[in-house]
């Protein structure tokens, strides 16, 4: 009894203080979602799972999903680091809640020089980033919707550099249609 | 206890490790963003203040300033032709490029094929503005091609497109530059530099709208289309302020139960009725009076769902311009149900002292109507027609094939005999010139239910595989006679340039531009510009030297009426030309 205790006590407390993300993996939700086709790709051609996490596997390297957050100021901000090696955005995916300026600050800890380029509404936004330092850009981001940036430097965006920007919400109340509502997906 | 306590911590804070308590590598911020059109050798990011002046009232009077292109079509009327005659039939084989201007794009694209340079690039006083696939704007020097501004909007990824990642050009009017981007908004850039005066969102891209024509100033109003009706959306048209944006008002091309027209739906058919307004329309000032097509009705191919005639889809609408309201309307396709749309341009013009109003529609007919009333004159057949019969002395409509659900051939296609690329009128010989597709295709019946932001098609058409061909055509429209026929190697699908010297300008998706004389139809000269032309070539003058400007770039709905040509070579140039 003692010895189980505190291990319950462990991992209980490791998967409220990692967000609980590894339980909900189990969610039947998300198992649907497993693609054998995929799972059986990664484990017949391991070696092109690397070294960005399954770029081929899943399309897009994967540096994982975070949602920025918003200061005082009303502008949403997050961080992305370049791993060594990698060729990839870390995190790779960012979500906003609603339409509006992104701040993101980014650090190449990389032993190549990167660059990113950003869309923002009236010109894209160009970023350089030397070995071991890093940089802000902000860009304005209008509208609901997906947006990819990307390395430009070499082929390092076909290699991985790819990331996703996801603003979510709903098109302006006095553009949307006059309908009754309408059944959705 | 507290041993138990301290032990815990300890592996609570080695799994933590584990499962991702990741850290931030700590580098010094040395970087700044630059704005990418900085990047661009000897582009000032001004332009000279040549909008300020053009207003409604100048637009009117367009005519008389020949060295511009004021308007989409060069005009109100719509007629897409040019009073300079420097280059004339005598001299245009010595046509040589003046200058070239290459937009290119870089990244990721989504279905490149889809992505073609339409536009029809406005001209004011030796500046020219020339819209883009992916929010792009540039303002160049008319005169050299060098570049002066270019704005960009960022366009999702995810915008629900019908067709292709178009776009059709601006409007300019008091020192704006007006443009609709792809997922529905109109922005109003400052014409000296591009800079983002006001934005309106139009469409919703959650319901399936989008947008790619270009908009057209009336009076104090910029006018603007939507797309979308392959979405079941409830086409509109949305006219805003010049100065401020405010929206001045709506107009649905579906009406709702109780409104004029709803007899001509069931149930709630009307909530995804299409009805688009995808072509900019064309207006007469005398009458005061805004004609502009609208698109199918949803679900294109699946009539069951929608009973009755469908009004006022696949028609021309007539409309007060100050508010938006209904003065008469024409439809071309009653219960369309072979996606040919109503939207192709309604070209106004004279004859014995009537004001006419002159259509080829997709659906393979010429119409040429009383502009004052909406009165039918005369239909002509000017493509290759199996879906039905139009009597050519009354107008009568009466079908004959329909989308089955083993597949019937009819035609034309989807794309029908002419697409959204224009024809145009010479005052000067008197004749209508049409670029012409002449393709078929097997029209399925698919029925599936409605989901909003979802392609709402009821069944397929599909081209691959059949013969496909093209012609540009002359056509008297005082009588309907064909005056000449030209066979190009494909479906002919570039908007035609009439111009004083007796010619008219079109291309072909080989690549070509092609001159011919406007009373022969004999070829005089040709160009290879690399990459197949699906736009609307215009022409202008700097300095007294005549220019012809044709946007080439191939893209666009191409299994509509090409599918074979998806492989074609791509591009996204403007090729300008002048004598010597």
């Amino acid at each position: 009894m003692n010895i189980v205790r505190p291990w319950l006590t462990i991992a209980a407390a490791s998967l409220l203080l990692s967000g609980c993300q590894y339980a909900r993996l189990l969610r039947p939700k998300v198992l649907k979602q497993l693609n054998p086709r995929v799972v059986r790709l990664v484990n017949e051609f391991p070696e092109i799972d690397k070294p960005n996490e399954a770029i081929v596997g899943r399309l897009f390297a994967h540096g994982g999903l975070s949602h920025a957050r918003e200061g005082g100021d009303g502008v949403f901000r997050q961080r992305i680091s370049v791993p060594k090696n990698q060729y990839m955005w870390y995190p790779a995916i960012i979500t906003m809640p609603r339409e509006g300026e992104l701040e993101l600050e980014f650090s190449n800890d990389d032993v190549v020089t990167h660059a990113v380029m950003m869309p923002s509404d009236g010109e894209r936004q160009v970023l350089f980033l030397p070995v071991k330092q890093a940089g802000k850009v902000r860009v304005k981001l209008g509208q609901p919707g997906l947006y990819w940036f990307g390395c430009p430097i070499s082929n390092h965006a076909g290699r991985g550099m790819l990331g996703l920007v996801i603003v979510k919400g709903e098109t302006p109340a006095e553009a949307r249609l006059d309908r009754p509502k309408q059944d959705r997906p | 206890m507290v041993k138990s306590l301290l032990s815990c911590s300890v592996l609570v804070t080695a799994l933590l490790g584990v499962v991702g308590c990741e850290s931030f590598p700590k580098h010094p911020v040395t970087q700044s963003q630059k704005p990418f059109n900085e990047f661009v050798e000897n582009m000032p990011g001004r332009a000279p203040d040549v909008t300020r002046s053009v207003t409604g009232e100048r637009i009117v009077r367009a005519r008389s300033e020949p060295q511009n292109w004021l308007t989409y079509y060069g005009a109100y009327d719509g007629q897409r032709h040019s009073a300079l005659d420097q280059i004339t039939r005598d001299n245009v084989k010595n046509l040589k490029t003046a200058w070239v201007f290459q937009a290119g794009v870089i990244g990721i694209q989504a279905a490149p094929a889809t992505y073609s340079l339409e536009a029809a690039p406005i001209v004011v006083d030796g500046v020219m503005f020339l819209s883009g696939w992916d929010g792009y704007v540039w303002a160049l020097d008319a005169a050299t091609g060098a570049p002066l501004w270019r704005y960009r909007h960022a366009i999702p990824l995810d915008t629900p497109l019908c067709c292709g990642n178009v776009n059709r050009g601006v409007a300019v009017a008091k020192g704006k530059v007006f443009f609709s981007t792809l997922n529905g908004h109109l922005l109003a850039l400052d014409a000296r530099n591009g800079k983002l005066m006001w934005e309106k969102a139009f469409a919703d891209v959650r319901a399936g709208e989008s947008a790619t024509a270009a908009p057209l100033v009336v009076k104090n109003m910029v006018i603007v289309g939507s797309s979308g009706g392959e979405y079941g959306v409830r086409g509109h048209l949305d006219a805003f302020d010049v100065d401020t944006g405010a929206q001045v008002w709506r107009r649905y091309n579906v009406p709702k139960p109780g409104e004029p027209g709803s007899e001509t739906w069931e149930g709630d058919s009307w909530q995804q009725g299409g009805g688009t307004t995808w072509i900019t329309g064309t207006y007469d000032p005398d009458l005061d009076t805004l004609y502009w097509g609208t698109g199918n009705p949803g679900p294109p191919f699946d009539g069951g769902a929608r009973p009755k005639s469908n009004l006022y889809t696949s028609s021309v609408v007539a409309l007060d311009p100050d508010d938006g309201t209904l003065k008469w309307h024409y439809q071309w396709t009653p219960h369309d149900v072979w996606d040919y749309d109503g939207v192709n341009e309604n070209i106004l013009f004279e004859q014995d002292g009537r004001k006419l109003l002159a259509h080829f529609d997709r659906n393979g007919y010429l119409f040429v109507l009383d502009r004052t009333n909406g009165k039918f004159i005369r239909a002509t057949r000017f493509g290759k027609v199996t879906w039905g019969d139009i009597d050519e002395r009354t107008g009568v409509v009466t079908p004959r094939l329909m989308p089955t659900k083993e597949g019937i051939e009819i035609c034309p296609g989807p794309a029908g005999a002419k697409e959204w690329t224009h024809a145009s009128y010479s005052p000067q010989t008197k004749l209508l010139y049409v670029p012409v597709i002449e393709a078929c295709a097997d029209f399925k019946l698919i029925p599936h239910e409605f989901k909003e932001g979802m392609a709402y098609w009821g069944g397929e058409a599909t081209v691959a595989g059949k013969p496909q061909s093209g012609y540009v055509k002359a056509f008297d429209p005082a009588n309907g006679r064909e005056v000449w026929s030209w066979k190009g190697q494909s479906p002919m699908v570039a908007s035609v340039l009439t111009t004083a010297g007796g010619l008219v300008f079109t291309g072909e998706p080989n690549g070509m531009v092609d001159a011919f004389d406007a009373r022969t139809g004999d070829l005089l000269w040709q160009f290879q510009t690399g990459s197949g032309i699906h736009s609307n070539p215009v022409s202008y003058s700097v300095a007294g030297k005549q220019y012809i400007a044709v946007p080439s770039g191939w893209g666009g709905w191409l299994e509509g009426f090409a599918p074979e040509m998806y492989g074609a070579s791509r591009g996204t140039a403007l090729y300008v030309f002048a004598l010597p």
